[in-house]
């Protein structure tokens, strides 16, 4: 039987990858920034703590465990993406950009290190760095189970999300910094891509929502079938694209159907329908492109200079 | 410990200065007459590079033989690294051939860099890291296996004796070092060809000598070296070939040697004498090929004769000759090199894209 090969050795392959993450934990910074991290996201914590249980005192006279145990998780998952939203295209929008601007990029061009190692090693290092955020800010997710009101799947499923939406922000980072060759154009092009794509599938996604409220309280049942699967559709292509629309849904048919893979949709007619939860088709559209984004830069970067 | 009774150390490294000097003419004249012209390690047929209107490189053709230690010189905006940067495939040229090692720029390019070190006009160096860290990161880059790399950076910086700062962080190495670190890391992978872009610009004179008795090590141990410089005595100093570059072309390219010949068709033979001057100018009249003498400014009241003369050395053996044979009293009697400086001006017009 073959033996799977050692994590360690294959980053220690990828003279870039070994470079970038040497030189992001060495020194006090990488201390610094994730202490930083921890105690913002345990500060706002604590703030939500206290909120909450003064709700929940002033409305029902006692403390709702399960509510506030909800609300604390959603509360620090939803300030992770807030971070990974910001962070990860800061740490990705410099990778190809400062080659240029460091006048290395020549250098490394003129070895035999292949692109696809090149972006691979700098796409890598940074998820490695904000996985281990990530990964650090666990044990205060896990602080909702004191309060219970929380399953295991959801810290999965807002692992994976997170993973996603950090993997695609990385790669578009890098693929501004490829083809600008500038990190301060690649920030500008990174954050107005990032949040068009947040702000612009949030609104769709409300939108396509009031719709189907005005609809349903309105009284207006005419719609068939086949609209209400366009209007289905639709919904769920942005809600699908938006990784807090995602959280949520996934959230709320983890609670209200018990099920984390997948939910049942009724059509006013009757009839059911079974669809993935938005987190599995959030995570593969995600996955998927920048799986191509990957290959673009790859591309970009192999085209020699006319 | 008391310094007192070693000897002044000034001198002592004056010394030393002078000996390798000494025995770097030595090492070039010995790679000048040790090469094959014929056995072309560079070549380029037809080379051309537009940007937009701008005719950056014209036609060129480069031929660099294997060993040779290559100057490649032009005023600014020649074409210079536009031609560097086709030959090491970071430039597509817009039409014309280029090899290096045997291998085409723009079909084998992952072969060419396997053949090639190449150094740019600027430092590259990454700040962030240690010595040994930035040899190790390249070496990796041309895929030496990991166990060979602590040797291989052992030798290296042994090399470009920077072996006592194997630890530091880069940024703190001076402007010389990390010149010295920068070739170092071109060497990494062993190239037959170093293409080295204004290595000497910007660095005080005792580094500019130490990277030039480094070029000349690095000749000694078989690579041929491809490098740009405006420095005219640098090229004059450590080059066996040199190609003068101007507006995009190429104005003369060769042995140093040859092209010196080319340019002064005579030699130029200064002598001084005690006194007899005339006497002596009637004997030399008489050797063929002296062309013609003329008198120079005397030295501390010796009479100086300027001689040009066209033939072999045994012509300069016999003038001497006809002195001694005369009595003449001869104080000094040498041959003028002629600077590279005016072959420069003779074959340049002075153009600049």
């Amino acid at each position: 039987m073959r033996r799977l090969p050692n994590p360690f050795r294959l980053i220690a392959r990828n003279p870039v990858a070994l470079k970038e993450l040497r030189g992001r934990m060495r020194g006090p910074r990488a201390f610094i920034v994730l202490t930083g991290y921890l105690i913002v996201v345990a500060g706002f914590t604590v703030i939500i703590y206290l909120a909450t249980t003064e709700a929940s005192l002033s409305t029902t006279g006692e403390v709702d465990g399960g509510t506030v145990g909800r609300f604390l998780f959603n509360s620090v998952v939803a300030m992770e993406l807030f971070l990974v939203t910001f962070i990860t295209p800061a740490f990705t929008a410099s990778a190809i950009s400062g080659e240029h601007e460091h006048q290395t990029y020549d250098l490394l061009r003129t070895t035999l290190l292949p692109e696809r190692s090149l972006v691979w090693g700098k796409l890598f290092s940074t998820l490695a760095y904000v996985m281990l955020l990530l990964l650090a800010a666990i044990p205060l997710q896990s602080i909702a189970f004191l309060f219970g009101g929380v399953d295991l799947p959801e810290i999965y499923i807002a692992f994976v999300t997170l993973f996603a939406t950090t993997t695609l922000l990385g790669t578009l980072g890098v693929y501004f910094s490829a083809t600008t060759r500038r990190t301060l154009k690649a920030n500008i092009f990174t954050y107005v891509s990032t949040m068009g794509l947040v702000v612009i599938t949030a609104m769709a996604v409300m939108v396509l929502v009031s719709i189907e409220v005005s609809r349903s309280f309105g009284g207006q049942n005419n719609i068939t079938v086949a609209g209400e699967w366009v209007l289905l559709l639709l919904r769920g292509v942005f809600v699908c694209l938006n990784p807090l629309t995602t959280l949520l849904t996934s959230q709320d048919y983890l609670i209200n159907q018990q099920s984390a893979f997948s939910f049942v949709y009724t059509f006013s007619d009757g009839s059911t329908v079974t669809l993935p939860s938005p987190w599995i088709v959030y995570s593969i559209a995600y996955m998927v492109l920048s799986a191509l984004i990957f290959w673009r830069t790859v591309r970009v970067m192999s085209e020699i200079e006319e | 410990m008391s310094d007192l009774g070693t000897p002044p150390v000034e001198e002592e490294v004056f010394s030393a200065d002078e000996h390798v000097a000494a025995e770097n003419l030595a090492a070039v004249s010995a790679l000048r007459t040790e090469i094959d012209e014929t056995d072309l390690i560079i070549e380029t047929r037809g080379l051309n590079k537009r940007y937009g209107k701008l005719h950056a490189v014209k036609d060129l053709t480069l031929q660099v033989p294997k060993g040779a230690i290559y100057g490649f010189v032009g005023p600014n905006g020649a074409g210079k690294t536009s031609t560097m940067r086709m030959l090491t495939t970071l430039m597509r040229p817009t039409s014309g051939e280029a090899h290096i090692n045997g291998f085409s720029v723009t079909k084998d390019p992952r072969e060419v860099r396997r053949s090639i070190g190449y150094m740019p006009d600027f430092f590259g160096v990454y700040e962030d890291m240690k010595v040994w860290e930035y040899l190790d990161f390249f070496a990796a880059c041309y895929e030496i296996p990991e166990g060979q790399r602590p040797g291989l950076i052992r030798d290296l910086l042994e090399l470009v004796e920077l072996s006592h700062r194997r630890d530091d962080m880069v940024d703190k190495l001076s402007r010389g070092m990390k010149q010295r670190l920068c070739l170092a890391r071109t060497l990494a992978h062993d190239p037959a060809v170093l293409i080295l872009d204004e290595p000497a610009s910007g660095l005080d004179p005792r580094a500019r000598v130490e990277i030039r008795e480094l070029l000349i090590e690095l000749a000694k141990m078989g690579k041929t070296i491809f490098f740009s410089s405006h420095i005219l005595a640098d090229v004059s100093e450590i080059c066996t070939h040199i190609g003068i570059l101007e507006a995009g072309e190429m104005v003369m390219q060769g042995p140093i040697k040859e092209l010196r010949k080319q340019l002064s068709p005579h030699r130029t033979i200064v002598v001084t004498l005690l006194n007899r001057p005339d006497e002596a100018k009637q004997a030399l009249n008489l050797i063929a090929g002296v062309q013609n003498i003329h008198d120079l400014e005397p030295e501390d009241g010796k009479p100086r004769l300027k001689i040009e003369f066209t033939g072999e050395d045994t012509g300069i053996s016999e003038m001497l000759q006809a002195l001694m044979t005369k009595g003449i009293p001869v104080v000094n009697f040498a041959e003028e090199a002629s600077d590279l400086e005016d072959v420069f001006m003779k074959v340049t017009k002075g153009i600049v894209t």
